[in-house]
């Protein structure tokens, strides 16, 4: 136990953060995407632009209020997440946030166009956004997660 | 940027590499660590102990879904005290091999 303690030679301090360096590669290499929660995030991202189809767009015009429990349930799934894998990023990294901006950009364009597919009575079309934003956020979601365990080989 | 520090308690080549993991993260589960270093909970939860008692890493448990009641995650993260002395450490180790951090 004594020797543990002592100061390393240069090439056992070498030695020291080569092996830091490999255990964060392991970790890295163990985690796996959850790709059924991701695709929780692509649900919830369907359910928010399937919205605009109850909506009445006009000038009395009202957003609907459960866009707020669109937000809470995907706190849910970062919840679920991190008791999957066993791990919370303490920063996604620069490429997660994009794709997690992206998938936002994303759903608001679709709802935008889901608005004005039920403006112009064409109700069906939101199907068509609403399975556009589950594909789109169920991959920008893993996308953002791979990135941030990438990162993690940085540490 | 810390001050190379070297901390007698972080080097023992298990602690060392348990404050490495928990490093880039804000926290892990407890069955991850030992994954990753391939030890046993016992060696695991001895070494814990040691960081935990120095002030070093915190612990807390959460119920588990999936898991009966009796099995709770163990999250594990590096304090404030611990995420400073485990970069002082890392300098102090990359000075003595010669690394010159900038």
């Amino acid at each position: 136990m004594e020797s543990d303690l002592q100061r390393p030679s240069g090439d056992g301090a070498r030695a020291a953060l080569n092996e830091l360096t490999a255990d964060r590669e392991r970790l890295a290499e163990n985690v796996r995407v959850p790709r059924a929660l991701m695709a929780g995030f692509g649900g919830v991202a369907a359910w928010w632009v399937g919205m605009a189809a109850a909506t009445s767009p006009g000038q009395m015009y009202q957003p609907p209020a459960m866009g707020w429990l669109a937000l809470a349930v995907s706190l849910v799934f970062v919840h679920l997440v991190q008791r999957d894998t066993g791990i919370r990023f303490r920063r996604m990294g620069p490429r997660a946030l994009v794709a997690v901006a992206g998938a936002v950009v994303a759903c608001l364009a679709l709802y935008s166009i889901s608005l004005a597919l039920v403006s112009l009575g064409l109700h069906w079309g939101v199907v068509l956004t609403s399975v556009t934003a589950f594909a789109s956020t169920t991959w920008l979601a893993g996308v953002a997660y791979s990135s941030a365990v990438a990162r993690l080989r940085h540490g | 940027m810390a001050e190379a520090a070297f901390d007698e308690v972080i080097h023992a080549p298990l602690r060392l590499r348990i404050c490495g993991l928990l490093s880039p993260v804000d926290r892990l589960d407890f069955a991850v660590i030992r994954t990753a270093l391939g030890v046993s909970d016992a060696t695991l939860s001895k070494q814990l102990k040691t960081l935990i008692a120095s002030g070093y890493v915190a612990s807390s448990k959460a119920a588990s879904a999936g898991r009966d009641d009796a099995r709770r995650i163990t999250w594990l993260s590096l304090t404030p005290d611990g995420r400073r002395a485990f970069d002082a450490h890392v300098r102090a180790l990359q000075e003595i091999a010669g690394l010159n951090p900038k």
